[in-house]
């Protein structure tokens, strides 16, 4: 068991550290409430409400546009690091890998998911 | 390093093949809207590929990808059963994409990436192919369940379905990952040889048991059965036939091998294991397929007590048995999808169990076509259903296991009362509807087809034996 101490270590500084900062912040802080900064952080928008609200689609359509080149990236980086190595093997590896992935862009863009209707 | 080379890439031509298709479909969404031209292009990619995994692929067993990927004997006839699942459901999805709204390149294009993924779950040596095989196929498959975004009955049951099968990836994901903590590799052949040396290891039994209820979420074997009804009842016809025959085949290979090669040394576990998941689908598939009056829901029931049945072949651990279960797997994709197919080709009527009613008066073919894939579906002889079930009933008998050989044959008794209720509907009954139109010339083609296999494989029993080979 004793290749699993690591974990428990990293477990134990973890919560330690996240627990410290919690109680150093409340002892040493200075403490001046207002209904704004109790109220439960969220990007901008309200953070309770009835879930009937309408929301616009187009946004979740560029963060998933986003997720596409994000994947991408992922795995253009390693690549690159090894790029030397890897020749032109890895070269036309990548190309159609890219390929691959713009076959997704492109169909989204034909079918109008760059239109910010 | 290992680095993949062509000789690597020779080994993946069906699905590369499938793939490429796929992307020529994705490209060409927005210009294929009415034509057939999507139909045809997943059928010509479905031969190839079923042709690829034949002939141009290495004749001997061979394996790529640093042993992540073979191709043997057991991988080439899922393969090309599967090819034959897609061509077969792309036929009979013509009628409903016709009459329904419903992107047709994209339809095709998911059945096509589905079918991918199944094949590479069936030719994976390694656990982490096979989890992104059955991966690809789940996430096509639920993407197809959901497909008519206008009808709230659809997106009910993509999302049911969705929630359950990223259960069931997490619950695979932990077996593997539990597996790897025992044995230190994910490779079948290495975790086998690491089992014998390692010896019993309670967490081997856990690890097992999660990545085989991973893999029975895939075939709906209960009691992982519970997304089935709802996912066949809300998606269209043919969606629901393609799920119930590619998935359950690649999911039962996936398990086969798992079973016979990574897991072999630890036969009495999995004995225990695959017992449980049998019994338990044969028995509560054809109890709860007794109440059904919609035909989806009732195949759906059907499919659970089928793949209890397919289980019975791999409980022992014995290539004969997995033999058995390959042949089942085979006998059932066809009969399923003809069943399926003659419920697609009535239209409304066939989705209702009162609509089989008088039909015999009315379209006696069609009637006679239905009668032969419930009797295959029961299990009667002369049809390929009997000769399924007889081998992996003998099977069971074979591994001693003679209470759960009896069990089956009483539940088959159960099922041969769901089935030929609907065989007195239709004989016995005065019409109720008007007379069915006329069935698309697609849906007639893929009903001859699978009449002809179940008839073929009922008349001679041993026509699949020399393919059957287990890994």
């Amino acid at each position: 068991m004793t290749e699993y101490i690591g974990i428990a270590v990293t477990f134990v500084l973890a919560g330690g550290i996240a627990a410290a900062m919690v109680i150093l912040s409340s002892m040493l802080g200075k403490k001046n409430p207002t209904a704004i900064k109790l109220a439960p952080f969220e990007c901008g928008k309200d953070p309770f409400s009835l879930p009937m609200g309408r929301l616009a689609v187009k946004f979740y359509m560029s963060a998933i546009l986003f997720i596409l080149f994000d994947v991408e990236l992922v795995f253009l980086y390693p690549w690159a690091v090894e790029f030397r190595d890897l020749g032109l093997l890895g070269l036309a590896e990548m190309g159609v890998f890219l390929a691959i992935v713009l076959v997704g862009f492109v169909y989204a863009w034909d079918n109008g998911a760059l239109e910010w209707k | 390093m290992n680095r993949a080379t062509t000789a690597d890439l020779a080994l993946l031509v069906p699905e590369l093949i499938l793939v490429g298709m796929a992307l020529a479909l994705i490209l060409a969404a927005r210009r294929i809207q009415r034509t057939p031209l999507a139909l045809i292009g997943t059928i010509l990619a479905a031969l190839a590929a079923a042709l690829a995994s034949t002939c141009v692929v290495p004749s001997d067993d061979a394996t790529g990808f640093g042993g992540m990927i073979t191709v043997d004997h057991y991988s080439r006839f899922f393969k090309v059963l599967i090819a034959a699942a897609l061509a077969l459901a792309a036929l009979l999805s013509v009628r409903s994409l016709d009459e329904e709204w419903a992107p047709r390149a994209e339809y095709h294009a998911l059945l096509l990436l589905a079918s991918t993924g199944m094949m590479l779950a069936v030719s994976s040596l390694d656990l982490l192919t096979l989890y992104l095989g059955v991966e690809l196929m789940t996430l096509c498959s639920i993407v197809l369940v959901g497909i008519r975004v206008d009808r709230p009955a659809s997106n009910e049951a993509a999302i049911k379905y969705f929630l359950i099968a990223s259960f069931a990836s997490a619950l695979l994901l932990f077996g593997i990952s539990l597996t790897y903590g025992v044995t230190g590799t994910t490779n079948f052949a290495a975790i086998a040889t690491s089992l014998r040396d390692l010896g019993s290891n309670p967490l081997l039994l856990v690890a097992m048991g999660l990545v085989a209820a991973g893999l029975a979420f895939k075939i709906a074997a209960v009691p992982f059965h519970a997304w089935a009804p709802d996912a066949y009842q809300g998606a269209t016809a043919p969606v629901a036939a393609f799920l119930a025959a590619g998935s359950k085949a690649a999911g039962l290979a996936a398990l086969g091998r798992v079973c016979l090669v990574a897991f072999g040394s630890e036969a009495r576990t999995l004995t225990w294991i695959l017992t449980g998941l049998a019994a338990l689908s044969i028995i509560v598939g054809s109890i709860i397929a007794l109440a059904q009056t919609d035909m989806k829901r009732l195949l759906a029931y059907s499919s659970i007590t089928h793949a209890g049945y397919a289980l019975l072949g791999l409980i022992a651990g014995t290539s004969e048995g997995a033999s058995a279960t390959m042949t089942y797997a085979c006998f059932y994709v066809f009969m399923t999808l003809g069943a399926f197919g003659v419920v697609i080709a009535l239209g409304e009527r066939g989705e209702k169990l009162d609509g089989f009613q008088g039909l015999a008066a009315q379209r006696p073919g069609t009637a006679a076509l239905m009668l032969l894939f419930l009797l295959s579906l029961t299990g009667v002889p002369p049809t390929a259903g009997f000769v399924a079930k007889f081998g992996v009933i003998l099977n069971a008998v074979r591994a001693d296991q003679v209470p759960l050989a009896v069990l089956a044959v009483i539940c088959s008794v159960v099922s041969a009362f769901v089935y030929l209720r609907i065989a007195v509907l239709m004989y016995m009954k005065e019409p109720q509807e008007p007379a069915p139109s006329r069935f698309p010339v697609t849906v007639t083609a893929a009903l001859a087809v699978t009449a002809l296999v179940t008839l073929v494989g009922g008349i001679s029993p041993n026509s699949l034996t020399p393919w059957a080979v287990p890994p």
